[in-house]
C-alpha cells in the first residue's frame, strides 16, 4: 500500500531578490528553509513583514524560482504544472480581473482546471454560496469592496477542491464578519480533510485556528511546532478583575500593572502574590469580581524573540 | 520553452525572413512610390503639418524622392516621372534651402525621355526657384544658366544668367568669359563640354555626379560618331562609294580606333545616308538635340 | 495535449472578453463615422477620385487604428497583468505560462481580426451607399494589414515581458516607425555612401518591414498585384512572428515575479 506523500516538503529553499539599479546587491529573502506540512494540519506561518512569508508562498505555486533548494507538494516538485492541481492559492491583496463577475471568473479558473461545463457551473454556485457571494454573482468585480473582493478570491483559491491550500493573509481588508467567515471555511477544510498552509501577522488568528505554527524571522524559520511546544508552559501571571477599587490606590507587592476598564480595575498579578493581593483589594473596600491566569501568547513569545535576539531591538527584523 | 530551446527554433526559422523578403522585393521590386501621400498636400499644406520639424520633414521627402529614383535603377528606362516635381516641391518648401533638391529635381525633369522627363522648362523652373531662394547661392544661379544652354538651347538666355552669377561672391572667375563666348558665338562646341565638366567637378560623389560623367560621355559619343561620319565621307571620297559597315573604315585605314560609343555600344550606320549615330540601345542614346548655333 | 489546447483557447477567449468589455471595440464607432462624413463630403470630385479616396481613408484608417490597438493593448496584455499582479492567482493554477502568453496572443489577434473585418464591412458599405460597387481586390490589402497588425501585436508582447507597460509601449511604437521606414534604411546606401554596407544590410534585416504589408497604393489604383506575393507576405510574417515569439516565451518563462 502506498502512503501518500505529504502535502508539502520543503528543503533548503532560499532565495534571494536583486536589490538596486546599477550597484546590485542580493537580498536574501528566504534562507535554507526546511519545512514538512503534515496532512490535514492546519499550518500558520506567521512572522513580521517582509520575513519571507510571501516568498514562500511564492516559491510554491511556481511564481518564484529558488536559488536552490527543493520543494515537492504530494511528491511532486513544486517546478511542474501537476503540482499544482491539488494546490489552491490565495495572494495577499488579490487582483482579480475588475471588469469580470466572481462567476465568470470562476468558470474561468474552473477551465483551466478542465472541469466540463456542466460541473463547473454547479461548482460556481456552490462556492459563490460558500463565500456569501450569492447575490453579487453578476456584478462586475469593480464594484465590489475589498473586503468581497478577498471572498471571490478565497473561492477561485477553492474552484478546484484543492487537498493544499495556501493562503497570504487570507483575513486582510475583511470586517469581523468576513473574519469569522473565513475562520469557519479554514475550519470546514480541516474537517473536511484537507490541509491548510496559513500566512498572517494577526497572532490571534494564528493562535485560535492553528495545529502547529512556524515562526520566520528574516528569511529564517526560528521555530516550528504546536503552540504548546512552542510557548511557554505555566501560568505567567493572573488577571484579576475588581470593582470599587482605583488602580493606584493599591500598594501591594506583586502588582505588575493596574488599569481602569470602565468602573472597573484589571489587576495584573504575580501568581504567587495573589493571596496578598484579594487581601489588599477587599481592606480597600473592593471586591474581586474574577481570576484568570494567563499564558504566555503568541504575541509576547513574538516580542521577546523578535525583540531580542541582536538586532537592535527591531521587531520587524529587517535582513 | 526555455531560453536555451527558444533560441535554436530562432536560428532555424531566422533564414526565412531574408528569403522571403526577397521573394516580395523581387514582386513588387524595390522602391515604392508613396502616392497616397501626394495628392493631397501642397507643399504649404505640408508646411503647416509639422510646425518645428520642416527640416526633419524635409529630409524625410527628400529621401523619399531619391528613392523614388532609386540607385542602380538611375538610368533605367521606366520610371513614373508624375512626382518628382510635387515631390522636389514638397521638400524645398518645406526646407528652401536644401539645394541638392532644386539640382536633382532640374536634371531629372529636363533630361529627355526616358531617362528623365523630357521636360526642361519645368527643371529650368525649378531651379530658377532655388536661385530665388537662395540669392547668395552662386553655384543655383550657374546651373541655371547652363541648363538654358544645355537644355534650351539658349545662349542669349543663359549668358544673361551666367553673367548675375559671376557677380555673386564666391563665384568661378571664368563664368564672365564664358558668358561672353556665348553672347558672341551662341556658344562653341566645347560650351556644352565646359559646362558639364564643370558640373562634374563641383559635384559630390552620388546621383549628379554620376549624371555628369554621363553627359559628358554622351558628348564624347555624339563628337565620336560626328567623327567617324567625316571619315565615312573621306572614305567615299576614296573608294567612290561609302562603305557597307563601319569596320570597312578600320579596315581601309580611314578610321583608327574603335567604332564603338563609350558605353560598348557599335555605333548605327545608315548607309543609304551616310550618317553614323548613337544606337537607340546604348545608355548613351539621346533624342537629336538642338544643336546650338 | 488537448487539455492545453483547451486551457490555451480559454486563456484567448478571456482576453477577448477583456478587449470588449475594455471598449477597444468602440474604435469601430469613430471609424464608421469617419467613412459616413467622408463619403458624405467627398460628393464633388470626380467618381474615381472619390472612390480612392474612399478606399484610401478606409484602409488607411483601418492601418492606424489597428496599430494603435495591437501596441496598446498587445503591451497591456503582459505588463498590465503583471504590474497589477492579476496573474498570480491564474498561474498558480495547472496553466503554463507558454500557454497563458500564446493564450494572450491569440485573443488579441482576434479581436484585431473581428476589428478588420468590421471595418472591411463598414468600408464596402459605404461604397455601396455612395453608389460604387464591391470590389474583391479590396481584400488583398485588408489581409496585408492584418498580417502587419499580428506582427505589431508580436512585438508588443515581447517588449512588455521585458520591461513596463510605458518603456514597452514606446519600444513598440519605435520599432513600428522604424519598420515603415525600412526602405529609407534599404537605400541608405545611395544616400549615405560612407556607410558600412554590411551594418546598413543587418539593420534591413533585423527590423521588421512594414512595407512588405503595404499594398494600399496598389490596390487603390487598380494596379495588377503579382500572384503569389501574398504568398511570401504571409510567410515574413509567420516567420517574423515566430521568432519575436518564441523570445517572448522564453522571457516571459524565465520571469520572477517579485
Amino acid at each position: 500500500m502506498e502512503e501518500e506523500p505529504a502535502p508539502l516538503v520543503a528543503r533548503g529553499l532560499t532565495k534571494s531578490y536583486r536589490v538596486g539599479h546599477l550597484r546590485q546587491t542580493l537580498r536574501p529573502a528566504l534562507v535554507d528553509l526546511d519545512l514538512e506540512v503534515r496532512p490535514g494540519e492546519i499550518l500558520g506561518y506567521v512572522g513580521p513583514n517582509g520575513s519571507g512569508k510571501t516568498t514562500t508562498l511564492k516559491l510554491l505555486t511556481g511564481l518564484l524560482r529558488p536559488d536552490r533548494g527543493e520543494a515537492r507538494v504530494f511528491g511532486v516538485p513544486v517546478g511542474d504544472r501537476a503540482s499544482r492541481r491539488r494546490l489552491g492559492y490565495l495572494p495577499e491583496h488579490p487582483y482579480l480581473y475588475d471588469y469580470l463577475t466572481p462567476a465568470e471568473y470562476l468558470d474561468y479558473a474552473g477551465r483551466l482546471f478542465g472541469l466540463p461545463s456542466a460541473d463547473r457551473r454547479r461548482r460556481v454556485e456552490d462556492l459563490l454560496a460558500l463565500v456569501g457571494l450569492e447575490r453579487s454573482a453578476h456584478t462586475p468585480m469593480r464594484r465590489f469592496s475589498k473586503g468581497m473582493v478577498q471572498r471571490a478570491g478565497l473561492a477561485q483559491a477553492l474552484v478546484n477542491s484543492p487537498d493544499l491550500l495556501l493562503l497570504d493573509e487570507p483575513m486582510s481588508g475583511l470586517d469581523p464578519l468576513g473574519r469569522r467567515l473565513v475562520r469557519n471555511l479554514i475550519l470546514e477544510q480541516r474537517r473536511a480533510g484537507r490541509t491548510v498552509l496559513f500566512s498572517t501577522h494577526i497572532l490571534s488568528d494564528a493562535e485560535t485556528l492553528c495545529d502547529r505554527v512556524a515562526v520566520l524571522r528574516g528569511g529564517r524559520l526560528v521555530s516550528v511546532g504546536a503552540l504548546g511546544e512552542i510557548l511557554r508552559p505555566g501560568v505567567a501571571h493572573l488577571e484579576v478583575l475588581t470593582s470599587g477599587i482605583r488602580p493606584d490606590a493599591l500598594s501591594v507587592e506583586g502588582v505588575v500593572r493596574g488599569e481602569a476598564v470602565g468602573e472597573r480595575t484589571r489587576l495584573e498579578v504575580e501568581e504567587r502574590a495573589l493571596g496578598r493581593v484579594v487581601g489588599a483589594v477587599e481592606a480597600g473596600g473592593g471586591r474581586v469580581l474574577a481570576v484568570q491566569p494567563v499564558r504566555q501568547s503568541l504575541e509576547d513569545y513574538f516580542f521577546e524573540e523578535m525583540g531580542g535576539r541582536g538586532d537592535g531591538g527591531n521587531p520587524w527584523g529587517e535582513g | 520553452m526555455t531560453l536555451a530551446r527558444a533560441l535554436v527554433l530562432v536560428v532555424l526559422i531566422a533564414p526565412l525572413v531574408p528569403w522571403s523578403q526577397a521573394g516580395i522585393d523581387q514582386r513588387v521590386g524595390s522602391f515604392r512610390p508613396q502616392e497616397e501621400a501626394l495628392y493631397l498636400w501642397s507643399g504649404e499644406q505640408v508646411r503647416r503639418l509639422f510646425p518645428g520639424f520642416e527640416n526633419l520633414a524635409a529630409d524625410v521627402y527628400w529621401l523619399r524622392t531619391v528613392q523614388y529614383f532609386g540607385g542602380e535603377r538611375l538610368f533605367a528606362r521606366q520610371k513614373r516621372f508624375e512626382l518628382l516635381r510635387p515631390l522636389v516641391e514638397i521638400t524645398t518648401s518645406l526646407d528652401p534651402r536644401l539645394e541638392i533638391a532644386y539640382r536633382y529635381g532640374a536634371v531629372f525633369l529636363s533630361e529627355p525621355s526616358p531617362s528623365g522627363a523630357g521636360r526642361p522648362r519645368e527643371g529650368i523652373a525649378i531651379l530658377r526657384t532655388g536661385a530665388q531662394r537662395n540669392p547668395a547661392s552662386w553655384r543655383l544661379r550657374q546651373e541655371l544658366g547652363f541648363f538654358h544652354f544645355l537644355y534650351l538651347g539658349d545662349a542669349r538666355g543663359a549668358a544673361a544668367v551666367l553673367t548675375q552669377a559671376a557677380e555673386i561672391p564666391g563665384a568661378a572667375f571664368w563664368l564672365r568669359t564664358l558668358a561672353a563666348d556665348l553672347l558672341k558665338q551662341g556658344g562653341d562646341p566645347q560650351a556644352s563640354r565646359r559646362m558639364w565638366r564643370e558640373m562634374y567637378e563641383q559635384a559630390e560623389e552620388g546621383v549628379l555626379k554620376e549624371n555628369a560623367r554621363l553627359q559628358l560621355q554622351i558628348l564624347d559619343a555624339e563628337d565620336r560618331a560626328d567623327a567617324l561620319g567625316k571619315a565615312v565621307v573621306r572614305f567615299e571620297e576614296g573608294h567612290g562609294r561609302r562603305p557597307a559597315r563601319l569596320s570597312e573604315l578600320v579596315v581601309s585605314g580611314t578610321w583608327r580606333g574603335p567604332v564603338v560609343d563609350p558605353a560598348g555600344f557599335v555605333f548605327h550606320y545608315d548607309e543609304t545616308t551616310g550618317h553614323v549615330s548613337v544606337p537607340r540601345e546604348s545608355p548613351l542614346w539621346r533624342p537629336a538635340r538642338r544643336r546650338n548655333e | 495535449m488537448g487539455r492545453g489546447l483547451s486551457r490555451l483557447v480559454a486563456v484567448a477567449a478571456n482576453t477577448f472578453r477583456e478587449t470588449v468589455r475594455e471598449r477597444v471595440l468602440y474604435n469601430l464607432v469613430v471609424f464608421a463615422v469617419l467613412m459616413t462624413l467622408s463619403g458624405l463630403l467627398l460628393g464633388q470630385l470626380s467618381i474615381r477620385q472619390d472612390e480612392k479616396i474612399l478606399i484610401d481613408i478606409g484602409l488607411a484608417a483601418m492601418d492606424v487604428f489597428g496599430t494603435l490597438i495591437a501596441i496598446f493593448i498587445g503591451v497591456g496584455l503582459v505588463s498590465k497583468e503583471i504590474e497589477r499582479r492579476s496573474l498570480y492567482p491564474l498561474l498558480a493554477k495547472p496553466l503554463s505560462r507558454e500557454e497563458f502568453f500564446l493564450g494572450k496572443f491569440v485573443g488579441l489577434v482576434f479581436t484585431l481580426f473581428v476589428n478588420v473585418t468590421a471595418m472591411t464591412l463598414g468600408l464596402y458599405a459605404v461604397l455601396l451607399a455612395t453608389g460604387r460597387g464591391i470590389e474583391f481586390r479590396l481584400l488583398s490589402a485588408v489581409y496585408p494589414i492584418f498580417l502587419g497588425l499580428v506582427v505589431v501585436v508580436a512585438f508588443a508582447m515581447l517588449f512588455s515581458t521585458v520591461t513596463s507597460s510605458v518603456l514597452a509601449s514606446v519600444c513598440t511604437v519605435g520599432v513600428v516607425v522604424a519598420g515603415r521606414f525600412s526602405d529609407v534604411i534599404r537605400n541608405m546606401r545611395e544616400v549615405l555612401p560612407g556607410a558600412p554596407g554590411w551594418l546598413i544590410d543587418a539593420l534591413y534585416a533585423v527590423v521588421p518591414n512594414f512595407q512588405n504589408f503595404d499594398f494600399k497604393d496598389r490596390v487603390a489604383y487598380g494596379d495588377a498585384m503579382p500572384p503569389d506575393v501574398l504568398g511570401w507576405v504571409t510567410l515574413y510574417a509567420t516567420a517574423y512572428c515566430a521568432i519575436v515569439l518564441l523570445l517572448g516565451l522564453a522571457s516571459f518563462r524565465g520571469r520572477d515575479f517579485q
